[in-house]
């Protein structure tokens, strides 16, 4: 017998005491991990799932819509499976300060864009992999303010949500202090808050005190961003401590150190910890329902294996293209003939300068200043509004927009791209109204898998024009005022929202209030699909509250 | 009026008309481990790309997908070694990969190069009465600047627009150009470089291992 267990014997106190500091507790695990690496969890074997098994919910995607919810069912002793159609990461090893390495990150099955603006998808707006697009997300993180839920009200246009900023502001602040969101003690726009950003805001990088000395002299209000990456170490429960951002800027093409609050490394790992299934590399093909039209389990495909997963509930999250996409194939939900409809995108005008200061504008993160001054211009010829932020750049990115809207190539193409570092940019989010020729439908062409290609047509009318107009404008003031020379703007639309939009009624709306589809009982979807309007704020933090209410809704329902 | 600040302003002009930085820096960091391995991994690659037999494209199809990427991003400066675009290209076509959407005015990619590259060799033969690889620079810039602005001569360009495949052509070929660790040295990139972190964020700051401006007159 060895000799540690017999000296164990008639001790009052165990020889090992539980260890109370989590800085301490999580090196020892770490260590004795690397001593015996078969009792990573990480390495172990997934058992096989039993094909026969009802599980309370089956969750599709684990970005901003699915991750918080899967967390929030597991936490109330649901048994939850997730699906996920891309791989699980480990960004510490796999994830390269390199745009071109990075392009895994992104949804890149085909998709149609048509209309006149066509939308880019890719790394413009769609993610996969466990964490979504949160995984390149910038972790721009503005709460929407009461009036973006109340455009019809205020302007007689667009859809008012059933819900308001009422609603949200609990999940908001709950958000913020989860994530460990880092932000100026008073932000000086919307609604008073009941609680200052848990961190302090991260540092200005060149383009923000650009914009910040533009915007002085023109005498619009700045402020440092809300952003969800740490200006401080931060514990996170159910992960171990997170560190502090590091200035990389790479937030677009990935975090690997873990201070970005993406989804996989936080709602997710905390859902694992109370029970939940989370299954990376599983692409949905199919939801099957019984007679009653009640969703019984979804058929996925993982690693070439066609899977069958029974469930009692279905959370359907895979984001405003994927989502009504799943729809349609299942021809599911569709009696409002709203599924695929109200496509909408963020105005998101960029205005680029040249300035004699060294920018580098890969470093620091990319949105650091903001102002919301632009939220109800006094002098708008147009319904709603939109926010203004500071942007820096990574290389490839850049250069690729330049060529598309300089339509610069030869000597004069890399002569431009030599004033790399002394280049900053500052785009707008702004709303955007829903309209008749904007919509997703089903394509005759196939993608890889053999599945219909979406189609997605986006053409920008009067509202959205009128605004990117009145934005360029203040924008290129702004530079002008900054010191800036060689001013040029990119058109460009960011996000994807609306096409499975929430309502009081199930004639113009495909989900109710607490995100519960009209047509099928036991159908939930929370993703930007639900999006009524657009909001003129960037939408990952809206997501997120969206989805830990339609969970609240969900379990108060169940109870 | 002239005042100091538009003197120093138009001498900035004159002079960061083209910025330019030390050679080397880049690779110089590649060796440290101020760089992580899948950084490295990335990068170093792309440096030592052995000579590339196209596997999609035909051969003369090819060459001639050189011969305009030479024109969309002339070097003379590296007239033994410049940065090859093609291999990239040929690759993707091959393996059937996107950038997760097209223009839907477009057709699928492997149609909309073969269709566009015999469009710039068509409009050549049309406007020059010669092939394209054996015009002159000028002759070369002429025809792709008619493909650019939806001029160019040909049947093709009926069918397809010339506009949206040159955009889409002159994007995923800046893509490649610039992901090439001496593109990025030359334009002063060392974002590669992260490991410790970017401590000086001040305007006109630079961590120690940031390049700086060489001016060239």
């Amino acid at each position: 017998m060895p000799e540690e267990e017999v000296a164990e014997e008639g001790v009052l106190n165990p020889l090992q005491p539980e260890i109370q500091d989590p800085l301490l507790k999580e090196i020892i695990e770490e260590n004795d991990l690397q001593a015996d690496p078969s009792r990573d969890p990480l390495e172990q074997p997934a058992p096989l799932p039993d094909p026969d098994e009802v599980v309370d919910c089956v969750v599709i995607g684990t970005g901003a819509g699915g991750a918080p919810l899967l967390a929030r069912l597991a936490m109330a002793g649901l048994k939850v499976v997730a699906l996920e159609a891309g791989p699980w990461h480990d960004p510490r090893k796999d994830f390269a300060t390199d745009e071109k390495a990075q392009a895994f990150l992104f949804w890149n099955d085909e998709r149609l864009s048509a209309g006149e603006d066509p939308i880019a998808f890719g790394r413009n707006n769609s993610g996969i992999g466990v964490g979504g697009s949160t995984l390149h997300y910038t972790a721009y993180t503005p709460r929407a303010q009461d009036d973006d839920f109340r455009l019809q009200r205020d302007f007689g246009v667009g859809k008012d949500w059933p819900i308001g900023y009422e609603d949200l502001e609990a999940y908001y602040d709950e958000l913020e202090q989860f994530l460990g969101i880092s932000g100026p003690k008073n932000y000086p726009w919307g609604p008073t808050r009941k609680h200052s950003y848990p961190l302090a805001p991260l540092p200005l990088n060149g383009a923000a005190q650009l914009m910040q000395r533009g915007c002085e002299q023109l005498g619009i209000k700045t402020s440092p961003a809300a952003n969800a990456a740490l200006s401080a170490r931060y514990y996170q429960e159910g992960i171990g401590w997170r560190e502090a951002c590091t200035n990389r800027g790479f937030c677009q093409a990935g975090c690997n150190i873990g201070a970005k609050a993406s989804m996989d490394v936080t709602f997710l790992p905390l859902a694992a910890n109370y029970g939940a299934d989370i299954r990376p590399n599983s692409y949905v093909t199919e939801i099957e329902r019984d007679a009653s039209g009640a969703v019984t389990g979804v058929v996925y495909e993982q690693n070439g294996i066609t899977l069958r997963q029974k469930c009692r509930n279905l959370f359907l999250c895979a984001g405003a293209i994927e989502t009504p996409r799943l729809l349609l194939l299942n021809e599911l939900a569709l009696n409002s003939g709203q599924v695929g409809r109200n496509f909408t995108a963020h105005t998101g005008v960029q205005v680029w300068g040249t300035f004699p200061e060294d920018v580098r504008p890969y470093k620091g993160i990319p949105g650091a200043l903001i102002s919301e001054d632009t939220h109800r211009p006094k002098d708008a010829d147009f319904a709603g509004g939109y926010l203004l932020q500071s942007i820096g750049v990574m290389p490839v990115t850049f250069a690729s927009q330049a060529a598309r809207a300089r339509k610069l190539w030869g000597q004069a193409g890399r002569d431009y791209m030599r004033n790399y570092n002394h280049i900053a940019g500052i785009n707008i989010l702004g709303d955007c109204l829903p309209h008749d020729s904007n919509y997703l439908e089903l394509a005759e062409e196939k993608d890889a898998r053999g599945v219909a290609k979406p189609r997605i047509h986006f053409t920008a009318q009067e509202n959205e024009k009128r605004m990117t107009a009145h934005a360029e404008n203040i924008m290129r003031q702004i530079w002008e005022a900054a010191g800036a020379t060689d001013i040029w703007a990119f058109p460009r639309y960011a996000h994807t929202i609306g096409t499975a939009r929430m309502g009081h009624s199930g004639d113009d709306a495909v989900v109710d209030a607490d995100g519960r589809a009209f047509d099928v009982p036991n159908l939930y979807i929370c993703d930007n699909s639900v999006f009524p309007s657009a909001l003129s704020v960037n939408p990952a933090l809206t997501i997120m509250a969206l989805s830990l209410r339609t969970a609240d809704k969900f379990l108060e329902k169940a109870r | 009026m002239l005042t100091v600040g538009t003197l120093i302003g138009a001498a900035f002009l004159l002079l960061m008309a083209s910025p330019h930085y030390p050679e080397g820096t880049v690779r110089a960091l590649l060796a440290t481990d101020l760089v992580t391995d899948a950084t490295r991994d990335a990068l170093q690659a792309r440096l030592d790309a052995p000579v590339y037999e196209p596997q999609y494209l035909d051969g003369a199809t090819y060459e001639l997908l050189r011969a305009v990427a030479a024109r969309l991003f002339p070097q003379p400066d590296r007239p033994e070694n410049p940065i090859e675009l093609a291999p990239a290209v040929d690759k993707r076509l091959l393996e059937g990969g996107s950038d997760g959407w097209r223009y839907d005015a477009l057709p699928p990619d492997r149609e909309a190069y073969r269709m566009g590259l015999g469009g710039i060799r068509d409009s050549a033969e049309t406007m020059f009465g010669q092939k394209f690889l054996s015009l002159s620079d000028e002759q070369k810039d002429q025809v792709l600047a008619a493909v650019q602005q939806g001029t160019a001569p040909g049947d093709v360009w009926q069918e397809m627009s010339g506009v949206r495949f040159f955009e889409e052509l002159l994007a995923e070929l800046t893509e490649n150009y610039y992901a090439h660790p001496l593109a990025q040295e030359e334009i002063g990139y060392v974002g590669m470089a992260d490991v410790p972190g970017w401590h000086h964020l001040q305007l006109n700051e630079l961590d120690p291992r940031e390049p700086e401006e060489q001016v060239k007159l």
